[in-house]
């Protein structure tokens, strides 16, 4: 399991995340709902093993992660980035992308790392002719794609998806969280979502956590419906979720 | 890669007066028609014939020698000059500015030093410390120009280091190192060649400079630079005297920078 146990991280005078405790549980989908500047971003960080809480704790597996730990469990933990575009190197092919976890982390050699990579294509839908593309030649969906399959070849206990479904269409959208559905129940990998929509929360949440101004306020287990949401502030965001989902119909 | 340049006019300009400039510079000595060393006075400001394709100098040498051979000692000089700069430019800058913290900080101190010496005084003094001549200039303009080079480099290194790809390059388990050289580098690569490109033509006109403060290389050497300062007193009664070496210099500085430019753009995918 990942849990932050109490973290707290301020820049300078802010407090982005203000003494916040949640549980990623393996195998499962946790979510983190909340607007823009709610900290979880910066938790995602945290959790993600790339920056360190002011205070409080980062727990991978029942053990305290530190500087030194993070580098190692580097692997277990992978995140992936809103912009797909700007989280890839646009000079790296969509084979180095995935060949460079294969070969770094597991140390895969040369044949296996290409059959790894053939699989994980297959895995999240990434055309195969595109892989000798460079990052900056591929469409959208296809670097949101290769993100996914970059993250997965590292075989991590954990996924990290912060935004990463935001500024995608509907239909992209759907296709990629179906996808993401169909991979967790064929891989032990516990998956963190990160979203301001409610919808994808609903989709595919087993425990949805809601933030606001750095604080975690409700979290929700197994939610069936937008009505099971108690705060008021949760409340406010199934209305305004609501109001867009009419906004749209008109 | 090579199918990119081919289809790029820009390039293919650029490659065929690279490629001029360097033929040139290795078989000097079989296109030069006479010894371009040769005084001969009573040959002075001989009018262009058949001995003589462009005439002769104030000395009765051969300007078409001259030239030729000139490209040799410039390119020769400017050559390795350019490249130990962008070793040490990019090496020290992308190292330091990788890692921060107090090395960055002790890095931008340090070359602020440099840059508040004049290139030209730092040239001046370290000129005369090596026997050589060409060595004391290579290793003149290096200790001048490093800190002008990996300046820039530092910036474009900073830029680059803040980008989310770097994130996903540690996600992958890339070192430090790998991130430097396989990731950062690369992809400044491009504004480099660009960088080192334009640098080689401002080094041959550093070297030109050199002559005419009496401190380049043995009076007489055939050097594009040399024979330019050499015939700034003739500007008004000779002016083809400073044009001919000013266009060789202008030749191999302009393929250099198109060259330079249009890998550029064919090395970023953003601007490609």
């Amino acid at each position: 399991m990942l849990k932050a146990e109490n973290v707290t991280k301020k820049y300078g005078q802010q407090t982005a995340v203000d003494d916040v405790s949640l549980k990623v549980q393996d195998n499962a989908v946790t979510v983190i709902v909340g607007e823009s500047g709610s900290g979880k971003s910066t938790l995602a960080r945290m959790l993600s093993l790339i920056e360190s809480p002011d205070s409080g704790e980062i727990i991978l597996d029942d053990k305290k992660t530190d500087r030194k730990s993070a580098k190692a469990n580097r692997r277990l933990v992978q995140l992936v980035m809103q912009d797909a575009a700007s989280s890839l190197d646009p000079h790296q092919s969509a084979r180095q992308v995935i060949d460079e976890p294969l070969k770094l982390l597991l140390g895969f050699d040369k044949a296996k790392r290409a059959k790894r990579t053939d699989e994980l294509c297959d895995m999240v839908q990434f055309p195969k002719d595109r892989l000798k593309n460079k990052v900056s030649e591929l469409s959208g969906g296809q670097q949101k794609r290769l993100c996914i399959a970059r993250a997965l070849a590292a075989e991590p206990k954990y996924i990290i998806f912060d935004e990463s479904f935001s500024g995608l269409d509907v239909t992209l959208r759907r296709c990629i969280l179906t996808m993401l559905k169909k991979l967790r129940e064929k891989l032990e990998t516990g998956f963190l979502i990160i979203t301001h929509d409610l919808d994808t929360a609903m989709y595919m949440a087993d425990r949805i956590y809601v933030m606001r101004f750095g604080k975690m306020i409700e979290t929700l287990d197994d939610p069936k419906s937008f009505l099971d949401f108690k705060e008021n502030y949760s409340k406010e965001l199934v209305r305004a979720a609501e109001y867009k989902r009419q906004a749209l119909k008109l | 890669m090579i199918g990119k340049i081919l289809r790029k006019p820009q390039a293919l300009i650029g490659i065929a007066m690279m490629l001029t400039v360097f033929a040139v510079m290795i078989f000097a000595p079989a296109f030069a028609p006479n010894d371009p060393g040769k005084v001969d006075i009573m040959q002075k400001f001989a009018e262009p014939c058949k001995q003589y394709p462009l005439g002769t100098d104030d000395m009765g040498r051969c300007i078409t020698s001259r030239l030729i051979c000139g490209a040799r000692v410039s390119m020769s000089i400017a050559l390795p000059t350019i490249g130990a700069i962008a070793v040490i430019s990019v090496l020290l800058a992308a190292v330091c500015s990788y890692i921060g913290g107090i090395v960055d900080k002790l890095f931008v101190i340090v070359s602020n030093i440099f840059m508040a010496l004049p290139p030209f005084l730092v040239a001046m003094t370290l000129v005369g410390l090596f026997e050589s001549k060409a060595l004391s200039i290579v290793i003149s303009i290096v200790v001048a120009m490093w800190v002008w080079n990996a300046q820039v480099v530092r910036t474009y290194v900073l830029r680059e280091k803040s980008k989310p790809y770097i994130i996903t390059c540690r996600m992958s388990g890339c070192s430090e190192l790998r991130i430097i050289l396989r990731h950062i580098i690369p992809n400044i690569f491009p504004h480099l060649l660009v960088l080192y490109s334009t640098g080689l033509s401002g080094v041959i006109i550093m070297i030109s400079s050199y002559a005419f403060l009496g401190l380049g290389l043995e009076t007489g050497t055939a050097e594009w630079g040399a024979m330019l300062v050499n015939a700034n007193k003739l500007i008004f009664s000779h002016p083809e005297l400073i044009v001919y070496p000013g266009l060789c210099i202008l030749f191999a500085a302009a393929g250099f920078n198109l060259f330079g430019e249009a890998l550029r753009d064919i090395c970023d995918p953003r601007e490609g």
